[in-house]
Protein backbone atom coordinates (compact mmCIF):
# COMPACT_ATOMS: atom_id res chain seq x y z
CA UNK A 1 0.00 0.00 0.00
CA UNK A 2 2.61 2.26 0.96
CA UNK A 3 5.15 1.32 -2.22
CA UNK A 4 3.43 3.79 -4.24
CA UNK A 5 4.91 6.58 -1.53
CA UNK A 6 8.05 4.88 -1.87
CA UNK A 7 8.38 5.16 -5.09
CA UNK A 8 7.63 8.99 -5.19
CA UNK A 9 10.63 9.27 -2.84
CA UNK A 10 13.14 6.94 -5.03
CA UNK A 11 11.49 8.95 -8.55
CA UNK A 12 12.61 12.61 -6.51
CA UNK A 13 15.73 11.32 -5.39
CA UNK A 14 17.32 10.19 -8.20
CA UNK A 15 15.78 13.06 -10.45
CA UNK A 16 17.71 15.39 -7.78
CA UNK A 17 20.38 13.63 -8.94
CA UNK A 18 20.57 13.90 -12.07
CA UNK A 19 19.91 17.40 -12.52
CA UNK A 20 23.20 18.58 -9.74
CA UNK A 21 25.15 16.13 -12.22
CA UNK A 22 23.62 17.55 -15.51
CA UNK A 23 22.14 14.20 -16.63
CA UNK A 24 19.46 14.17 -18.87
CA UNK A 25 17.70 10.76 -18.72
CA UNK A 26 17.86 7.23 -16.63
CA UNK A 27 18.03 4.13 -18.22
CA UNK A 28 17.94 1.33 -15.55
CA UNK A 29 17.90 1.62 -11.66
CA UNK A 30 19.20 -1.27 -9.64
CA UNK A 31 17.53 -1.50 -5.70
CA UNK A 32 18.35 -3.33 -3.15
CA UNK A 33 15.47 -4.80 -1.26
CA UNK A 34 15.27 -6.94 2.00
CA UNK A 35 12.88 -9.34 2.86
CA UNK A 36 12.13 -8.26 5.98
CA UNK A 37 11.78 -4.49 4.96
CA UNK A 38 7.85 -4.66 4.67
CA UNK A 39 8.49 -3.76 1.12
CA UNK A 40 6.35 -6.01 -1.96
CA UNK A 41 8.66 -6.10 -4.46
CA UNK A 42 5.94 -6.57 -7.32
CA UNK A 43 4.31 -3.37 -5.89
CA UNK A 44 7.32 -1.38 -6.43
CA UNK A 45 7.76 -2.56 -9.65
CA UNK A 46 3.96 -1.73 -10.17
CA UNK A 47 3.83 1.70 -8.68
CA UNK A 48 7.57 2.60 -10.38
CA UNK A 49 5.84 1.70 -13.90
CA UNK A 50 3.05 4.09 -12.92
CA UNK A 51 4.77 6.86 -11.55
CA UNK A 52 7.65 6.66 -14.47
CA UNK A 53 5.93 8.93 -16.96
CA UNK A 54 6.81 12.45 -17.73
CA UNK A 55 10.23 12.13 -15.55
CA UNK A 56 13.80 11.43 -16.17
CA UNK A 57 13.13 7.75 -15.60
CA UNK A 58 10.32 7.69 -18.35
CA UNK A 59 12.35 5.11 -20.09
CA UNK A 60 13.81 3.14 -16.97
CA UNK A 61 14.39 0.11 -16.00
CA UNK A 62 14.05 -1.23 -12.92
CA UNK A 63 16.06 -3.86 -11.19
CA UNK A 64 15.37 -5.05 -7.93
CA UNK A 65 18.21 -7.06 -5.99
CA UNK A 66 16.34 -8.97 -3.39
CA UNK A 67 18.07 -9.81 -0.35
CA UNK A 68 17.10 -12.38 2.45
CA UNK A 69 16.96 -12.15 6.18
CA UNK A 70 19.95 -12.99 7.37
CA UNK A 71 21.71 -13.07 11.11
CA UNK A 72 24.73 -14.22 13.26
CA UNK A 73 24.03 -16.63 15.51
CA UNK A 74 25.47 -16.20 19.23
CA UNK A 75 25.21 -19.87 19.90
CA UNK A 76 25.98 -21.97 17.14
CA UNK A 77 28.33 -19.38 15.92
CA UNK A 78 27.20 -19.70 12.42
CA UNK A 79 25.61 -17.10 9.93
CA UNK A 80 22.15 -18.39 8.51
CA UNK A 81 19.87 -17.10 5.97
CA UNK A 82 15.99 -17.18 5.66
CA UNK A 83 13.61 -16.24 3.05
CA UNK A 84 11.13 -15.05 5.73
CA UNK A 85 10.00 -11.66 7.07
CA UNK A 86 10.85 -12.50 10.39
CA UNK A 87 13.31 -15.03 12.44
CA UNK A 88 12.52 -15.72 16.09
CA UNK A 89 15.13 -18.62 16.78
CA UNK A 90 18.16 -19.27 14.78
CA UNK A 91 17.06 -22.24 11.83
CA UNK A 92 20.40 -23.86 12.75
CA UNK A 93 20.12 -24.47 16.37
CA UNK A 94 17.01 -22.77 17.44
CA UNK A 95 18.34 -20.56 19.94
CA UNK A 96 16.86 -16.92 20.57
CA UNK A 97 20.24 -15.43 20.94
CA UNK A 98 20.84 -14.06 17.45
CA UNK A 99 22.23 -10.51 15.69
CA UNK A 100 20.27 -9.90 12.65
CA UNK A 101 22.92 -8.68 9.67
CA UNK A 102 20.83 -8.20 6.65
CA UNK A 103 16.96 -8.20 5.14
CA UNK A 104 16.36 -4.11 6.44
CA UNK A 105 17.57 -2.66 3.43
CA UNK A 106 15.55 -0.29 1.10
CA UNK A 107 18.59 1.27 -0.87
CA UNK A 108 19.36 2.38 -4.07
CA UNK A 109 22.36 0.88 -5.80
CA UNK A 110 22.85 2.38 -8.89
CA UNK A 111 21.89 3.41 -11.62
CA UNK A 112 22.31 3.75 -15.63
CA UNK A 113 22.24 7.36 -16.98
CA UNK A 114 22.30 9.37 -20.13
CA UNK B 1 27.22 5.61 -18.21
CA UNK B 2 26.55 3.47 -14.45
CA UNK B 3 26.48 6.08 -11.20
CA UNK B 4 26.87 4.37 -8.31
CA UNK B 5 24.19 5.80 -6.12
CA UNK B 6 24.49 3.72 -2.82
CA UNK B 7 21.73 6.04 -0.39
CA UNK B 8 18.69 5.01 1.26
CA UNK B 9 15.25 4.90 -1.39
CA UNK B 10 13.76 7.17 1.42
CA UNK B 11 16.46 9.70 1.54
CA UNK B 12 13.92 12.07 0.03
CA UNK B 13 11.75 11.76 2.99
CA UNK B 14 14.25 11.06 5.72
CA UNK B 15 16.42 14.49 4.69
CA UNK B 16 13.07 15.94 5.51
CA UNK B 17 12.75 14.28 8.74
CA UNK B 18 16.08 15.44 9.83
CA UNK B 19 15.25 18.80 8.89
CA UNK B 20 12.12 18.42 11.29
CA UNK B 21 14.36 16.66 13.85
CA UNK B 22 16.45 19.79 13.97
CA UNK B 23 13.36 22.24 14.79
CA UNK B 24 11.82 19.96 17.37
CA UNK B 25 15.71 20.00 19.21
CA UNK B 26 15.65 23.85 18.79
CA UNK B 27 12.46 24.34 20.86
CA UNK B 28 13.74 21.35 23.40
CA UNK B 29 10.40 19.34 22.55
CA UNK B 30 10.43 15.48 22.90
CA UNK B 31 8.66 13.90 20.02
CA UNK B 32 6.52 11.12 19.65
CA UNK B 33 5.24 9.26 16.97
CA UNK B 34 1.84 7.58 18.04
CA UNK B 35 0.80 4.34 15.25
CA UNK B 36 -1.84 1.68 15.60
CA UNK B 37 -4.34 -0.04 13.50
CA UNK B 38 -7.57 2.38 13.21
CA UNK B 39 -10.00 1.60 16.38
CA UNK B 40 -7.08 0.25 18.93
CA UNK B 41 -7.72 3.55 20.82
CA UNK B 42 -4.86 6.48 20.03
CA UNK B 43 -7.06 9.09 20.26
CA UNK B 44 -8.83 8.08 23.64
CA UNK B 45 -5.29 6.68 24.93
CA UNK B 46 -3.85 10.54 24.47
CA UNK B 47 -7.17 12.48 25.91
CA UNK B 48 -6.80 10.63 29.34
CA UNK B 49 -3.13 10.49 29.11
CA UNK B 50 -3.47 14.34 28.45
CA UNK B 51 -5.96 14.51 31.45
CA UNK B 52 -4.02 12.13 33.72
CA UNK B 53 -0.57 14.23 33.64
CA UNK B 54 -2.74 17.35 34.45
CA UNK B 55 -0.68 19.89 32.90
CA UNK B 56 2.68 18.43 34.25
CA UNK B 57 3.86 18.45 30.69
CA UNK B 58 2.94 20.76 28.22
CA UNK B 59 1.67 18.34 25.85
CA UNK B 60 1.18 19.42 21.59
CA UNK B 61 -0.90 17.26 19.04
CA UNK B 62 -0.80 16.46 15.35
CA UNK B 63 -3.61 14.60 13.84
CA UNK B 64 -3.11 12.55 11.19
CA UNK B 65 -6.45 11.18 9.12
CA UNK B 66 -6.99 10.15 6.08
CA UNK B 67 -10.73 12.44 6.12
CA UNK B 68 -12.54 13.96 9.07
CA UNK B 69 -11.43 16.26 11.89
CA UNK B 70 -13.58 14.46 14.82
CA UNK B 71 -10.20 13.49 16.24
CA UNK B 72 -8.73 16.88 16.38
CA UNK B 73 -12.01 18.34 18.20
CA UNK B 74 -11.58 15.77 20.70
CA UNK B 75 -7.79 16.41 21.63
CA UNK B 76 -8.89 20.09 21.77
CA UNK B 77 -11.62 19.22 24.32
CA UNK B 78 -8.73 18.67 26.81
CA UNK B 79 -7.49 22.24 26.14
CA UNK B 80 -3.74 21.13 24.00
CA UNK B 81 -3.32 22.73 20.72
CA UNK B 82 -3.82 20.35 18.09
CA UNK B 83 -3.24 20.40 14.40
CA UNK B 84 -5.52 18.27 11.98
CA UNK B 85 -3.63 16.94 8.48
CA UNK B 86 -6.01 15.08 6.59
CA UNK B 87 -3.96 13.14 4.46
CA UNK B 88 -6.65 12.80 1.50
CA UNK B 89 -6.25 9.31 0.87
CA UNK B 90 -2.48 8.32 1.66
CA UNK B 91 -2.19 5.71 4.27
CA UNK B 92 0.67 7.27 6.75
CA UNK B 93 1.81 10.67 7.54
CA UNK B 94 5.39 11.16 5.97
CA UNK B 95 7.87 14.13 7.11
CA UNK B 96 6.73 16.89 4.31
CA UNK B 97 3.33 16.54 5.68
CA UNK B 98 4.98 17.63 9.28
CA UNK B 99 6.99 20.03 7.90
CA UNK B 100 4.06 21.37 6.24
CA UNK B 101 1.98 22.09 9.60
CA UNK B 102 5.05 23.04 11.45
CA UNK B 103 4.18 26.31 11.55
CA UNK B 104 0.85 25.77 13.09
CA UNK B 105 2.47 24.18 15.88
CA UNK B 106 3.65 26.13 19.12
CA UNK B 107 7.01 24.28 19.55
CA UNK B 108 8.52 26.35 22.12
CA UNK B 109 5.32 26.55 24.21
CA UNK B 110 5.73 22.41 24.19
CA UNK B 111 7.53 19.72 26.23
CA UNK B 112 5.92 17.18 24.31
CA UNK B 113 4.81 16.98 20.83
CA UNK B 114 2.59 13.42 20.09
CA UNK B 115 2.11 12.78 16.19
CA UNK B 116 -1.02 10.52 15.78
CA UNK B 117 -0.45 8.84 12.88
CA UNK B 118 -2.86 7.59 10.56
CA UNK B 119 -4.54 4.15 11.80
CA UNK B 120 -2.70 1.83 10.03
CA UNK B 121 -0.33 -1.58 11.25
CA UNK B 122 2.00 -1.53 8.34
CA UNK B 123 2.69 1.83 6.45
CA UNK B 124 3.63 4.70 8.91
CA UNK B 125 6.52 2.04 10.58
CA UNK B 126 8.57 3.16 7.20
CA UNK B 127 8.29 6.68 6.92
CA UNK B 128 10.54 8.95 9.71
CA UNK B 129 8.62 12.01 10.31
CA UNK B 130 11.54 13.35 12.77
CA UNK B 131 10.34 11.61 15.71
CA UNK B 132 12.85 10.83 18.91
CA UNK B 133 10.38 7.90 19.56
CA UNK B 134 8.04 5.06 17.84
CA UNK B 135 5.15 4.20 20.35
CA UNK B 136 2.63 1.75 19.22
CA UNK B 137 -0.82 0.71 20.67
CA UNK B 138 -1.89 -2.75 20.17
CA UNK B 139 -5.67 -3.62 21.24
CA UNK B 140 -5.99 -7.17 22.77
CA UNK B 141 -9.40 -7.45 20.71
CA UNK B 142 -6.97 -7.39 17.48
CA UNK B 143 -5.59 -10.72 18.38
CA UNK B 144 -2.43 -12.21 19.72
CA UNK B 145 -1.49 -13.11 16.19
CA UNK B 146 -0.38 -9.40 15.16
CA UNK B 147 3.50 -9.41 16.15
CA UNK B 148 4.57 -11.61 13.75
CA UNK B 149 1.88 -10.60 10.92
CA UNK B 150 3.10 -7.37 11.28
CA UNK B 151 6.58 -7.41 12.67
CA UNK B 152 8.24 -3.84 11.04
CA UNK B 153 5.87 -1.94 13.60
CA UNK B 154 6.77 -4.06 16.68
CA UNK B 155 10.86 -3.74 15.44
CA UNK B 156 10.65 -0.39 14.81
CA UNK B 157 8.88 0.96 18.97
CA UNK B 158 10.41 2.01 21.55
CA UNK B 159 7.39 1.25 23.38
CA UNK B 160 4.23 -1.11 23.00
CA UNK B 161 1.12 -0.21 24.98
CA UNK B 162 -1.58 -2.98 25.14
CA UNK B 163 -5.32 -1.56 25.48
CA UNK B 164 -8.60 -2.58 26.31
CA UNK B 165 -7.26 -5.11 28.51
CA UNK B 166 -10.94 -4.54 30.66
CA UNK B 167 -12.08 -6.86 27.84
CA UNK B 168 -9.26 -9.42 28.55
CA UNK B 169 -11.87 -11.98 30.31
CA UNK B 170 -14.34 -12.09 27.18
CA UNK B 171 -11.50 -12.43 24.65
CA UNK B 172 -9.58 -16.10 23.81
CA UNK B 173 -6.46 -13.73 23.47
CA UNK B 174 -3.44 -14.54 24.61
CA UNK B 175 -1.92 -11.44 26.33
CA UNK B 176 1.29 -13.49 27.12
CA UNK B 177 2.10 -14.64 23.58
CA UNK B 178 1.77 -10.79 21.95
CA UNK B 179 4.26 -9.88 24.67
CA UNK B 180 6.32 -12.89 24.18
CA UNK B 181 6.46 -12.50 20.51
CA UNK B 182 6.94 -8.93 20.69
CA UNK B 183 9.51 -8.79 22.76
CA UNK B 184 11.19 -11.89 20.03
CA UNK B 185 11.05 -9.74 18.01
CA UNK B 186 12.40 -6.17 19.59
CA UNK B 187 13.85 -7.18 23.24
CA UNK B 188 14.53 -3.62 24.03
CA UNK B 189 10.31 -3.05 23.51
CA UNK B 190 8.99 -1.22 26.59
CA UNK B 191 5.52 -2.66 27.38
CA UNK B 192 2.85 -1.10 29.20
CA UNK B 193 -0.65 -2.69 29.59
CA UNK B 194 -3.91 -0.14 30.01
CA UNK B 195 -7.69 0.36 29.73
CA UNK B 196 -8.55 3.85 27.81
CA UNK B 197 -12.42 2.88 28.97
CA UNK B 198 -11.65 2.45 33.00
CA UNK B 199 -8.25 4.22 32.65
CA UNK B 200 -6.45 1.21 34.71
CA UNK B 201 -2.41 1.22 33.69
CA UNK B 202 -2.94 5.17 32.49
CA UNK B 203 -1.01 6.48 34.91
CA UNK B 204 2.08 4.20 34.84
CA UNK B 205 2.02 5.27 31.18
CA UNK B 206 1.72 9.21 31.86
CA UNK B 207 4.67 8.62 34.50
CA UNK B 208 6.65 7.09 32.33
CA UNK B 209 6.17 9.69 29.60
CA UNK B 210 7.12 12.50 32.16
CA UNK B 211 10.61 10.97 32.85
CA UNK B 212 11.33 10.52 29.13
CA UNK B 213 14.56 12.92 28.96
CA UNK B 214 15.49 14.72 25.91
CA UNK B 215 17.84 12.50 23.61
Amino acid sequence: MHEASIVLSLLDTLSDRCRQEGYRSIESVRLRIGMASGILPEAVTFAFEAAKHDTLAENAELVLDIVPLGGFCNSCRNDFEVSETYVLNCPLCGSDSFTIRKGYELDIVEMEVN
Amino acid sequence: MKVKVVTRILEANDRIAEENRKRFREHNVLVINLMSAPGAGKTTLLEKTIRALDGALKIGVIEGDIAGTDDAERISGTGVPVVQINTGGACHLDANMISEVLPDVPLGELDVLIIENVGNLVCPAEFKVGEDMKVMLLSVTEGHDKPLKYPLMFRESSVMILNKIDLLDRLDVDIDKIRKDALSLNPSIKIFEVSGKTGEGISAWAEWLRGQKLP
